[in-house]
């Protein structure tokens, strides 16, 4: 039995690169060690106090870097309607083997708990860790479990894509509010007492947008996994 | 009126499309259309205030903000008005070959001009790169949209690049907030010159490869004829028109800030250069007219990328000059190349010989006749201060290979004029409907105007370029918040 | 033994070779492979790298998690949330560009049957 395999010239043409590029890096990088600068978190670390909010990495992603948590949402959604686009065949099943009983039981079992909590993940996002993001995938990983479970089960997409595009619009209506109210896009209008930190109903519109975020981060992480495992069955 | 709504507008209708699309196709597309016309207007009602800006949740420098002063004007205008020039003409294209799921065409079309404005205006790092792939993924589906075979295979080109540019602009990014502390321009800018000299040169690497990729320059450009033939040419103008130069104007504007002694402009200025000439020796052998077009645009563009890269003021006003006549003359031949498509069905270099359309032909003479430089036509004055920079500076290698450069240009631009209106058999001749010709005709006249009295624009141009290169009041701007 | 390896600077440079190396397998996999879905892979590696090399390099062991808890009441001494939250939108933004680089890589198979990379070159001229 022969072990013995001839490496390419590619292959090795290829390690070489990239070995030398690495070392170049590393080579930089180890002298030029980071050391404790003050940076611009430590600023906002103690700026987050009078935002009323417990988990500061909620504050800085929804409001004070709350525009790039917006394009972040846009180029999700617009993966979503790429991905609709491409594999926009007939939504049959492309599931070769139906489930066994066990599966199909224990997933008809778990889903519920997932969903919930998923939006427990999403709602509680400013006082514990988590938040839209992390309860959106959530969501959609229990979808994940039933579209891999069920051969017939379908995400009804004229619902979804209806939540998607009101909680789409909410976010930029918040921003355009805060606009004509505080003079600053994405400002936070509604009350946020320092007193209420811990409650539920804090931080103002914080908690509200990131619900808006993983409702959209949810229903476009389902889509796309529908997408990808239904399609035509000729591949 | 803030200049966060040319932004938020956009992204506002994109996210609305599903939803007025119950309303029939015909709704959203004059919806978009009267969005963008709306935007038009807004931009034109804000030349003359003074620069401002538009604060996001957090005053500046711990928060993100938009900055419109009169070079962020500039492109504003410029984009939102190739916008409505590209909007009118699909309006009536749209009658007899409308592009299938036309309601995602149109939440890409909103979403390409509310990342290209938000490049320009932009003042943070992180929402530069949050805007440079929003841009990108839009153009990535543009791509692909019709399905066929080279579409797909030019979409993953274009995604496969893309995505190796944004790995070497997200480890930049990732070293300059390790080693300065902040994301804000002005703090990096006030910071940049004082690190030490190898971190300073690795992050500006990899910040001109990560930029490179989008910029069209040798070596990292070798994506963009296969992209351009792939594509529709209806996208092409969209590429070749608002997309580079946004990526263009990023780029340049972070290196003004970062490196204002000019630390590698002549390093600079040679990768243009050459850039210029490979792309003009290349184009000279193609047979298809959107690769032709493609290597003319790669031409141009590295031209303005050597103009940029000089930091003088009559190079960077001369380069804004091109970005204008650029902008319209590819867009005018690109839509003049979708017309003739939809009605020859081929866009073989061998089409021209057969073309028969005397409105037409005139008004992509014209186009050609602007990019080369003519006289009395808009492209003229650009290169002219640009070569007269070039001279004033007595860098003059590279002033022989602009002119070497133009003339390969000349070569193949007069060889196509030549196709076109040599005799012999002719095919059925184009109708071209009336929306079309007032829009080609629009442009023609911008073209024609900019070229014989240039002083309309020039001086609101060197105001432009006066303000791109003073980074010391853009900074204090935006430290003061 | 283990002291040497809490040492803060010690931690810093394990990072930095770690997460070069891993670098390195998406490069190596970036320029050697053949199958597009390979290559998707293999971008999806190094973008995981620099989210491991900044997280990594910004991470202060005395200091504690940024949020409100039992023990802690006030925001003081806690890491850095800008770096969190940054990373949080690039994984976002990656994973989404990349699972519309699979979908065109699939979409382009069943039009074509080809996946290797050396194969699709139909547009060159």
């Amino acid at each position: 039995m022969n072990l013995k395999r001839d490496i390419s010239t590619s292959t090795f043409s290829g390690f070489a690169l990239s070995a030398s590029l690495i070392i170049t890096f590393l080579n930089v990088l180890l002298n030029n060690i980071p050391v404790d600068i003050k940076r611009v978190g430590d600023e906002l670390l103690k700026l987050n106090g009078s935002e009323g909010v417990a988990n500061a990495v909620t504050t800085v992603v929804v409001y004070f870097r709350g525009f790039d948590t917006l394009g972040e949402i846009a180029v999700l959604f617009i993966a979503s309607l790429g991905i609709g686009l491409m594999l926009d065949s007939n939504i049959r099943c492309n599931l070769k083997a139906e489930s066994n009983f066990m599966l199909k039981t224990a997933s008809q079992l778990l889903f519920p708990i997932i969903i919930l909590f998923g939006i427990y993940v999403m709602v509680y996002g400013h006082l514990s860790p988590g938040g839209g993001f992390q309860g959106g995938v959530i969501i959609a990983s229990g979808v994940l479990l039933l579209l891999i479970s069920h051969k017939e089960f379908e995400v009804p997409h004229s619902v979804i894509t209806l939540i998607e595009t009101f909680a789409g619009i909410s976010y930029v209506l918040i921003g355009l509010i805060g606009l004509v109210v505080l003079d600053k896009f994405l400002g936070n209008f509604l009350p946020n007492n320092i007193s209420d930190m811990g409650l539920l109903l804090s931080g103002g519109i914080i908690p509200i947008i990131y619900i808006i975020v993983g409702i959209k981060v949810g229903s476009e992480m389902s889509m796309i996994t529908q997408n990808l495992i239904k399609r035509s069955d000729d591949v | 009126m803030s200049s966060v709504l040319f932004i938020a507008l956009p992204l506002l209708f994109g996210f609305a499309t599903p939803l007025l699309s119950k309303f029939g196709k015909n709704g959203v597309a004059f919806t978009s259309t009267a969005l963008q016309l709306f935007l038009l207007f807004l931009a034109f009602s804000l030349i003359g205030d003074k620069p401002y800006i538009e604060i996001i949740s957090i005053a500046p420098p711990l928060g993100i903000s938009f900055v419109l002063n009169k070079v962020s004007l500039f492109f504003v205008t410029l984009f939102t008005f190739m916008m409505v020039a590209f909007s009118i003409y699909y309006l009536s294209y749209r009658k007899t070959d409308a592009y299938k799921n036309e309601t995602k065409f149109f939440i890409l079309l909103n979403m390409l001009l509310a990342s290209a404005i938000g490049l320009v205006l932009s003042s943070d790092i992180f929402n530069v790169y949050v805007f440079f792939e929003i841009a990108g993924i839009s153009a990535y589906i543009l791509t692909a949209y019709k399905k066929t075979p080279s579409a797909l295979e030019a979409g993953i080109k274009y995604l496969l690049t893309g995505s190796i540019a944004s790995i070497f602009l997200v480890f930049a990014i990732i070293l300059i907030y390790l080693n300065i502390g902040s994301l804000n321009l002005a703090i990096i800018a006030q910071d940049f010159e004082t690190l030490p000299h190898n971190i300073k040169v690795f992050i500006s690497i990899l910040f001109l490869i990560g930029f490179g990729f989008k910029v069209e320059i040798f070596p990292l450009n070798f994506w963009v004829s296969d992209v351009y033939e792939g594509s529709t040419a209806l996208v092409n103008s969209l590429f070749s028109g608002i997309v580079v130069k946004a990526y263009l104007f990023a780029f340049f504007h972070i290196l003004y800030l970062f490196l204002p002694s000019g630390e590698f402009s002549t390093f600079l200025i040679y990768l243009g250069a050459i850039s210029m000439i490979i792309a003009e020796i290349v184009a000279l052998k193609q047979t298809n007219l959107k690769r032709v077009f493609a290597y003319s645009s790669l031409g141009q563009v590295a031209l303005i990328f050597t103009a940029f890269a000089l930091q003088s003021i009559d190079a960077i006003q001369g380069a804004l000059f091109i970005i204008l006549a650029h902008s319209i003359a590819k867009i005018v031949i690109f839509l003049a190349l979708t017309t003739i498509e939809k009605n020859y069905k081929s866009l073989d270099i061998n089409v021209l010989k057969e073309l028969n359309a005397p409105f037409l032909r005139v008004v992509i003479v014209i186009a050609m006749l602007s990019l080369l430089g003519i006289p009395l036509f808009a492209g003229f004055i650009g290169k002219f201060l640009v070569l007269k920079a070039f001279a004033v500076e007595q860098i003059f290698p590279i002033l022989a290979i602009i002119i070497i450069a133009s003339l390969l240009e000349a070569v193949y631009y007069f060889k196509l004029i030549g196709f076109m209106f040599e005799k012999g058999d002719r095919k059925d001749k184009i109708k071209v409907d009336f929306t079309h010709k007032f829009i080609f005709s629009l442009l023609t006249f911008l073209i024609l105007l900019v070229g014989i009295t240039p002083f309309v624009i020039s001086g609101f141009l060197l105001d432009s370029a006066n303000v791109m290169l003073d980074s010391i009041s853009y900074i204090a701007m935006l430290v003061k918040g | 033994m283990f002291e040497f390896f809490n040492q803060p600077e010690v931690i810093k440079i394990v990072v930095t070779v770690g997460s070069m190396t891993l670098f390195f397998v998406g490069l190596f996999g970036l320029l050697t492979q053949k199958h597009l879905i390979k290559i998707f892979m293999s971008v999806a590696i190094m973008e995981t790298a620099l989210f491991l090399l900044f997280i990594g390099l910004i991470y202060k062991q005395s200091a504690l998690a940024p949020i409100l808890t039992d023990n802690q009441q006030g925001f003081i001494n806690m890491n850095d949330p800008v770096p969190q939250a940054m990373i949080l939108t690039a994984i976002v933004i990656g994973m989404a560009v990349l699972a519309l680089g699979v979908s065109f890589a699939i979409e382009y198979y069943k039009l074509t049957g080809k996946t290797d990379i050396d194969e699709i070159t139909s547009l060159r001229n």
